[in-house]
């Protein structure tokens, strides 16, 4: 009887008994019952709230109200069946009152374990709630269906939250709680949360109930604990991927992750891009591909920091926010990504053939410039290191491996087919772009030099260009390959069937090949004829 | 026949003339309106008074406005609407009709009975 409760009436707040409060509800309700169909009924039942309110101040000023103070109030106000003043429709709607509650089925807050599922199939098949547990345990042991079940419940039923919604959820049997008219009024908003122990059951069934009240919490920690896991991985996985990020983005700094598990180092990338797109608009495919990662990402760890603390929170606008920023992100990097590569999508080649006169039985192919002389800053490797691109920070230069290969020209020429492509809007824009790469090589007499890269003039984007040279020559030529060019021709194969050993198949050294039909085959030394 | 039952029939029949009287003469709020009822001795309990008010509100012979209040939140202070005022008249016509009747009935009674 200790307890107090708060009440709001017709705009006062009233500190009220529990008893007293009771009466007031019981009272409340039948005026409700008695008016609150009728014509002008919430307004009228507004106007004697707040005629209470007023009884209650002159009564009291602001103590607690007590089950006198109730009573004093209603011999003023008077009984509800009194306030019947001849209007007969008032009466000719109360029978239906009671008859026309229909019962739904709601989660049921004054008979809570987990969710008061249980208790509100319990209230609409007027059953004690401790057998729908029983029930609900016993198929959730034997089939998974049980569970399935009550959370799919748990999510689909409303909450009974007002004394409409209770008295719905009862059906007549147990409460005599008003219709819907009441919850406009003050009181009926407030949580009654004492009246669990008014819809008391059986001593052995609260026994039983008590049990399921320590499994619940059994389940609910084992939740708890599950979910924190689950937003403590959230967070975590969040939290690195977005240092990762800023320290590409930012500081271009490979910590841990500088490794070529993507086929490229990621870290270049960001310096790549000023290669590849208008200077313009680098920066801003980097800031907008950082929000596209962090928005994801900060929801990861704000979910994340949410399952772990278990908290309410008014999140909506600013998720909503968080959504556009992202969508608009992401729709914004596809437009410069589109925009930009427009002007890629068309291949384009030119093609140089230069003929050695008078075709020498014996060719020397030597390296011009080397890889390893450049004084390049970073590589990125694409295609398996097939193709291979070296930045040179202080003239913004870009240096890229051309392809070598030898075949068999099948007449009597020597030749070198210099085959550059690159992409562009068009394919004249293409040709005309992949004319200007620049590959040197030079052709005195019975000696090739080949550079091993090729470089794009200055100022030009990188425009997925190749440089491929081919030398032709015919069969029974030899060619000596110079030590250095090993790297060159690192990725062509040769067949050599009679020999499993790799040196035979590559490239490799100085050793000296001849072309046949089936293409260039080592020529064996002295030592290998004996074996 | 339940004389209490009577009595109430007969109160209610004149409780709504006795509300538009007692507004005739000042705007009032429901608990003015309470009081003067109480002394005359129309009333019993209060709630009575607020379905009729709003009724009468709702037929259009009353309305009302919010006035701030020093004690509490502000009161509901209800006047005649013309339509409310000739409905008044209307029914003082026939009051004074009602009276002269129950008075010419009685006293004939009473000559009978002589």
């Amino acid at each position: 009887m200790d307890k107090t409760i708060k009440i709001n009436l017709g705009g006062t707040l009233f500190q009220i008994d529990e008893e007293a409060f009771k009466m007031l509800r019981r009272y409340l309700h039948e005026i409700d019952s008695r008016l609150g169909k009728t014509q002008g009924g919430a307004e009228t039942i507004e106007d004697i709230e707040s005629r209470i309110a007023e009884i209650f101040q002159s009564q009291k000023g602001i103590g607690v109200i007590t089950r006198e103070n109730v009573e004093a109030m209603i011999a003023l106000v008077g009984k509800p069946e009194d306030f019947d003043i001849g209007n007969d429709e008032t009466r000719a709607n109360e029978p239906s009152y009671h008859s026309t509650v229909h019962k739904k089925l709601y989660r049921n807050p004054e008979d809570t374990i987990i969710s008061g599922v249980c208790g509100g199939i319990g209230a609409y098949l007027n059953v004690e709630s401790v057998w729908i547990r029983i029930l609900f345990v016993l198929f959730a042991c034997f089939f998974l269906v049980g569970l399935l079940v009550y959370i799919a419940l748990w999510i689909a039923l409303p909450y009974a939250r007002s004394d409409g919604q209770k008295m719905e959820m009862y059906g007549n049997s147990n409460i005599n709680t008003p219709t819907h008219k009441t919850t406009n009024s003050s009181l009926s908003r407030r949580d009654f949360s004492y009246s669990a122990s008014e819809s008391g059951g059986s001593p052995a069934g609260n026994a039983v109930n008590e049990v399921f009240r320590a499994i619940g919490k059994v389940l609910f920690i084992i939740l708890r604990i599950f979910l924190i896991i689950i937003g403590i991985t959230f967070v975590i996985t969040a939290f690195i991927t977005l240092v990762t990020f800023i320290m590409i983005f930012f500081f271009n700094y490979p910590g841990y992750f500088s490794t070529d598990e993507f086929g490229i180092n990621l870290f270049y990338l960001p310096d790549f891009l000023n290669y590849i797109v208008n200077p313009g608009v680098a920066p801003w495919i980097l800031i907008l591909t950082f929000i596209a990662v962090l928005m994801p990402m900060l929801a990861l760890i704000y979910w994340g920091v949410r399952m772990i603390f278990w908290f309410k929170a008014k999140d909506g606008v600013v998720s909503l926010i968080g959504l556009v920023i992202w969508v608009g992100s992401l729709a914004a990097l596809s437009f410069l990504l589109f925009s930009e590569g427009i002007s890629y999508t068309e291949t384009g080649r030119s093609v140089t053939n230069e003929v050695i006169e008078n075709a020498p039985d014996e060719l020397f192919i030597l390296s011009g410039k080397k890889v390893t002389d450049l004084n390049y800053d970073k590589e990125i490797s694409l295609h398996d290191e097939d193709y291979n691109i070296w930045f040179v920070d202080d003239n913004k230069g870009l240096y890229i491996s051309s392809n070598f290969d030898v075949q068999n020209s099948d007449d009597n020429s020597v030749r070198l087919n210099i085959r550059k492509r690159s992409m562009g809007k068009s394919r004249t824009n293409a040709a005309r772009k992949s004319e200007e790469l620049i590959y040197n090589y030079r052709i005195s007499g019975d000696t090739i030099i080949l550079d091993e890269f090729f470089t794009v003039p200055s100022g030009r984007k990188w425009s997925v260009d190749e440089v491929h040279v081919q030398l032709y020559i015919p069969e029974g030529t030899v060619v000596h390959f110079d030590s250095a060019t090993s790297d060159m021709f690192r990725h062509s194969e040769y067949h050599d069937w009679d020999s499993d050993s790799d040196d035979d198949r590559y490239i490799r050294s100085d050793r000296s090949w001849e072309m046949t039909d089936d293409g260039l085959r080592r020529l064996r030394d002295r030592s290998d004829n004996k074996e | 026949m339940d004389l209490e039952n009577t009595k109430a029939q007969m109160r209610k029949g004149i409780l709504e003339y006795c509300i538009l009287s007692v507004l005739s003469k000042n705007s009032c709020y429901a608990s003015d309106i309470i009081k003067e009822l109480k002394e005359a001795r129309v009333i019993v309990v209060e709630g009575t008074l607020y379905p009729l008010l709003t009724r009468q509100k709702n037929a259009g012979l009353l309305s009302y406005r919010w006035e701030e209040s020093q004690q509490g939140p502000p009161r509901k202070y209800y006047e005649l609407t013309p339509e409310g005022e000739a409905y008044l008249s209307d029914l003082d016509k026939s009051w004074d009709e009602l009276v002269e009747s129950v008075n010419l009935i009685r006293t004939s009674e009473q000559l009978i009975n002589q």
